[in-house]
């Protein structure tokens, strides 16, 4: 367990690096909007997991869709990691939480890895490379560095392709999100939970897994080249779930003896076992003070989890439960009973 | 856009999908850079693992180039394999770890797609003792096949000549092709590292003029994990 000291600093080391103090929100994906929903495991879930919301019977659903950016400025057409938060509402009053991102993989695999990051990947003015340098990257066969978006000063572009220099675990994250784009719904996307999480079988077995949201929908993202739109994702959604409701396929990968476990800059291959293992139908959006309760005080945390399914040893997964409940009292969200004798 | 972009910058930026660049880069740039930083060929076939999922439902992808680059070769080649049809599917079916498999006439070659559990020279050994005939009936009509036909007579140097025509699969992940070409070259990535990511694209490029037909990642599986044996012993197929 990651101390309370450290916790803090991560937090507050992410918020250092913001372009504007964003007191009482969240230092990261701090553009969002709740959702209704409902979950329903199909029938092969609960032979995997004894976890409530695995039993078949419908689950109510809270999710909060998000911009990855930091502060209040909406940009989503920018290039951009999206998340999906989702909270299982169990019977009993308490929660599971699954927190899933578009980056397929994480860029650091513990804390001090983390806080290496952040002094080299600070935010730096960002310029327009020069026409002559472009020219130059050409010749080698090199792509330039991207154009700054119209009203881009700064960015962590040029540290972040430092640290990845000299990190080679970091690579492949930051490739990632380098390449990520803008989805033309956030109903449209493919959402990791990048850690693994140990389930527990009815006949006791438990199995190493990694969790990702697949959009029936399809997956698909914003032509780069078309003029750019900061403001379209929310309306998107509510247009699309007014006209028929937006469904997310719950997938299950399976590990093997030799997989990473403990370690979300590491992929699994693609040759594992994975298993489908619900349905989650986006059923509306709430409005007004809801949307205020859903969209911004609700708080997640991904170690928030049901009877059936435990964290891994994954270090920034042990950093995350302590960082989210520093950052949810500092911007004042809502707590959440862990258990049903904790209030 | 900012408002200092000029028009070089909207020419520059524009550049690479222009007529006159894509001429440049395919005849100046490209070679340059190739001769200037040779690239040998990645390996083909699957990458050595030792873990269950990944030594089920691995894919070979063989290219052939044929002899007789003419219609009438490649009609040959179409006879070859129409003659030994029940040869082949019989000779499958004794293997008994293949999933799927086909020749395909592509340009000038004659190729074999398949997809088989284990280890790959087992799997061409056994090809071997099923279908060898059909083997050698078909590598006649290939360049270099008359080196290693009858290939029951030349088993190994038949599994190695396989192999090199087996394509390189390309990883699913940028990073991993990185690490391909880095095991190749002996780079034994001693701390600290001081890459250059940008490179990406000269790397890929230079890779696929030195490897021009490639496999593109690890492909779709419908159910990854799953052996020929339990497909067929869960289906009730009676293996």
């Amino acid at each position: 367990m990651v101390d309370p000291s450290t916790a803090k600093r991560l937090v507050q080391v992410i918020h250092d690096n913001l372009p504007t103090p964003v007191p009482g929100r969240r230092p990261v994906h701090t553009i969002g909007i709740g959702v209704k929903g409902k979950f329903i495991a199909s029938d092969v879930a609960r032979t995997y997991c004894i976890a409530e919301h695995f039993d078949g019977a419908p689950v109510e659903v809270s999710i909060r869709f998000s911009n990855g950016l930091g502060g209040l400025e909406q940009h989503d057409g920018w290039s951009d990691v999206r998340g999906m938060a989702v909270r299982f509402h169990l019977k009993d009053g308490t929660a599971s939480d699954l927190i899933a991102t578009t980056l397929g993989e994480f860029f650091v695999r513990n804390v001090d890895d983390f806080f290496k990051f952040s002094e080299i990947a600070k935010r730096e003015p960002f310029k327009r490379r020069h026409w002559l340098l472009k020219i130059l990257d050409f010749l080698q066969l090199k792509i330039p560095q991207r154009n700054p978006y119209p009203g881009e000063t700064q960015s962590i572009d040029e540290g972040a392709l430092r640290y990845a220099n000299q990190h080679r675990f970091s690579q492949l994250g930051i490739f990632q999100v380098g390449l990520i784009g803008a989805p033309e719904s956030y109903a449209r996307a493919s959402y990791h939970a990048v850690h693994t999480f140990w389930v527990t079988a009815p006949d006791g077995v438990r199995r190493p897994v990694r969790f990702y949201w697949q959009p029936v929908a399809g997956v698909n993202n914003t032509d780069p080249k078309a003029e750019l739109r900061d403001k379209y994702l929310f309306d998107e959604l509510k247009e699309r779930l007014k006209r028929w409701p937006a469904r997310f396929m719950l997938m299950m990968t399976i590990g093997e003896e030799g997989d990473a476990l403990d370690d979300c800059t590491k992929p699994w291959p693609g040759t594992r076992l994975r298993i489908a293992m619900g349905t989650l139908t986006l059923t509306g959006i709430p409005e007004g003070a809801e949307q205020a309760e859903a969209g911004e005080r609700i708080s997640f945390n991904p170690c928030r989890l049901a009877p059936g399914i435990e964290a891994s040893n994954d270090p920034i997964l042990e950093a995350r439960l302590g960082a989210y409940e520093v950052s949810r009292e500092m911007r004042g969200g809502c707590p959440f009973k862990w258990s049903a004798d904790n209030a | 856009m900012p408002d200092n972009v000029g028009v070089m910058d909207r020419f520059v930026d524009r550049l690479p999908e222009t007529a006159f660049f894509k001429f440049v880069a395919a005849r100046i740039l490209v070679p340059f850079w190739a001769w200037w930083t040779p690239v040998k060929p990645l390996p083909g076939g699957p990458h050595p693992s030792f873990q269950h999922g990944d030594n089920v439902q691995c894919m070979m992808n063989l290219i052939m180039p044929l002899k007789d680059k003419s219609p009438v070769g490649r009609a040959h080649a179409a006879m070859a394999i129409a003659q030994h049809k029940d040869a082949i599917f019989a000779g499958l079916n004794n293997v008994g770890t293949v999933h799927f498999a086909r020749f395909v006439i592509v340009g000038d070659n004659i190729c074999m797609f398949s997809v088989y559990d284990g280890d790959f020279t087992n799997y061409i050994r056994d090809f071997i003792a099923t279908i060898g005939e059909v083997f050698d009936a078909v590598v006649g009509l290939v360049e270099g096949g008359e080196e290693i036909t009858p290939c029951e007579k030349n088993v190994e140097a038949f599994i190695q000549w396989v192999h090199e025509h087996d394509l390189y699969q390309v990883p699913d992940t940028p990073t991993d092709f990185l690490r391909d070409q880095e095991r190749l070259n002996g780079d034994k990535a001693v701390a600290p590292v001081n890459d250059d990511l940008t490179l990406l694209p000269r790397k890929m490029v230079l890779q696929l003029r030195a490897n021009a037909n490639v496999s593109l990642g690890s492909g779709y599986r419908a159910y990854p994990g799953y052996s020929v044996a339990q497909v067929r012993k869960q289906l009730g197929l009676g293996w």
